[in-house]
């Protein structure tokens, strides 16, 4: 490490000028900068930059069908039907719509516990024939709070 | 350091009636008793923004003027900047777990860019740390703090120029999207930690302050050393 063999003189001007300064804390601070740099590109391409849209609606994923054969992983944002949602053994079935198109989604694994009828709703999955086939489920509430006509306001 | 500890008293006092309005108000029908996370959240991560705003002023009047009073500002300003961000990702966290049922995702670009300004500001703080002489270290910190604040408005408007699955703003130009009562408690929350910042500011500033007269009082070449005791000096 040839930085530590140098003991950093200490500033008695207190107005150095840039090359005064010890070459040991000018590569720290170009390396620490370096690093930063390297970190927010790399985040970057490795998982901003594959999925600059993030999630299809039904209505895009339905036109888009032919560019996600089955197997193919994408996310799907939608809201789950009224009267869709049923629960088999060790899956989930319902349909989510954004106001267009409408897909059928199986979902295995556990719901979690926000997970209804009207609920926005965020899937990981990928096409099987015309279904959907998610194994994770995220709640999506927007940016809408609404409380009840008698409150909800904190019991007891 | 009166107006520190009457300011730290007041902001004390506000954060009790925020946490009280926080417990009080009326909650969202899906999430429940979740929502009250928001009186935290939100307010945390405004002040952040205010932070780094803050410290860009600093930043660039330092730059202008060379007047180590902007540079304390900048610093101390970036110091809290984080500190509100990082209670801004944590209470978010927990409410994203809770609700969404998942407390992180790097494909959400507010999640991620919020993250991306917390780890630059932490560098901001690391270059000051490694930049031992005042004045380079306020010429260094002081371009940094002007660059960096281009992430505030990126982070604030990440949820409009991206899909996220982090909400869109409620309280916005064109009308606000809950109830009366729960803004109104966010409000008061936002009041109380405006009122914490602003002590902690002026405290921290304080400290900068005597830092920098301990530094130069030690900063004489040769103080380091001590001359040998004779009772150490084996070969005399």
């Amino acid at each position: 490490m040839a930085w530590s063999s140098v003991t950093p003189p200490i500033s008695t001007s207190g107005v150095a000028e840039l090359g005064t300064e010890p070459m040991a804390h000018r590569r720290f601070v170009l390396l620490g900068i370096a690093g930063v740099i390297v970190l927010i590109v790399g985040l970057a391409v490795t998982s901003l930059g594959d999925n600059l849209t993030y999630y299809l609606y039904p209505t895009e994923a339905v036109a888009q069908r032919a560019d996600f054969p089955d197997g193919e992983r994408f996310r799907l944002a939608g809201t789950v039907v009224s009267g869709t949602l049923m629960e088999a053994e060790d899956e989930v079935l319902f349909d989510v719509t954004d106001g267009g198109a409408t897909i059928a989604v199986v979902l295995t694994g556990v719901p979690p516990a926000l997970l209804g009828e009207e609920v926005p709703v965020l899937l990981e999955g990928a096409w099987s024939g015309g279904e959907f086939d998610a194994d994770n489920v995220r709640i999506a509430h927007d940016e809408n709070y609404e409380v009840p006509e008698e409150g909800n306001y904190p019991s007891g | 350091m009166t107006k520190v500890k009457v300011l730290l008293a007041i902001a004390s006092v506000a954060m009790a009636v925020g946490l009280w309005s926080a417990l009080t108000a009326p909650t969202d029908t899906l999430q429940g008793d979740f929502t009250r996370i928001i009186n935290i959240h939100a307010p945390s991560m405004w002040l952040a923004f205010l932070a780094f705003g803050l410290t860009a002023l600093g930043s660039g009047m330092w730059l202008l003027r060379k007047q180590m009073g902007w540079d304390r500002l900048a610093a101390a300003s970036a110091e809290l900047g984080v500190m509100f961000t990082a209670i801004g990702l944590f209470t978010g966290m927990v409410w994203g777990q809770a609700v969404w049922g998942r407390a992180w995702d790097w494909g959400d670009w507010r999640l991620s860019t919020t993250a991306v300004m917390f780890f630059v500001y932490i560098g901001y703080l690391a270059l000051r740390g490694a930049t031992p002489d005042p004045t380079v270290r306020a010429r260094r910190s002081a371009v940094l703090g002007v660059i960096a604040v281009i992430q505030v408005p990126l982070v604030y408007f990440s949820v409009n120029l991206f899909r996220t699955l982090h909400q869109t703003q409620s309280i916005r130009p064109d009308g606000v999207t809950m109830p009366r009562e729960m803004s109104i408690a966010i409000l008061i929350n936002v009041i109380a930690y405006t009122i914490l910042y602003v002590a902690l500011l002026v405290a921290r500033i304080e400290v900068a302050k005597i830092e920098e007269t301990r530094a130069t009082e030690t900063a004489l070449a040769g103080d380091a050393v001590k001359p040998p005791r004779l009772s150490e000096v084996k070969d005399v």
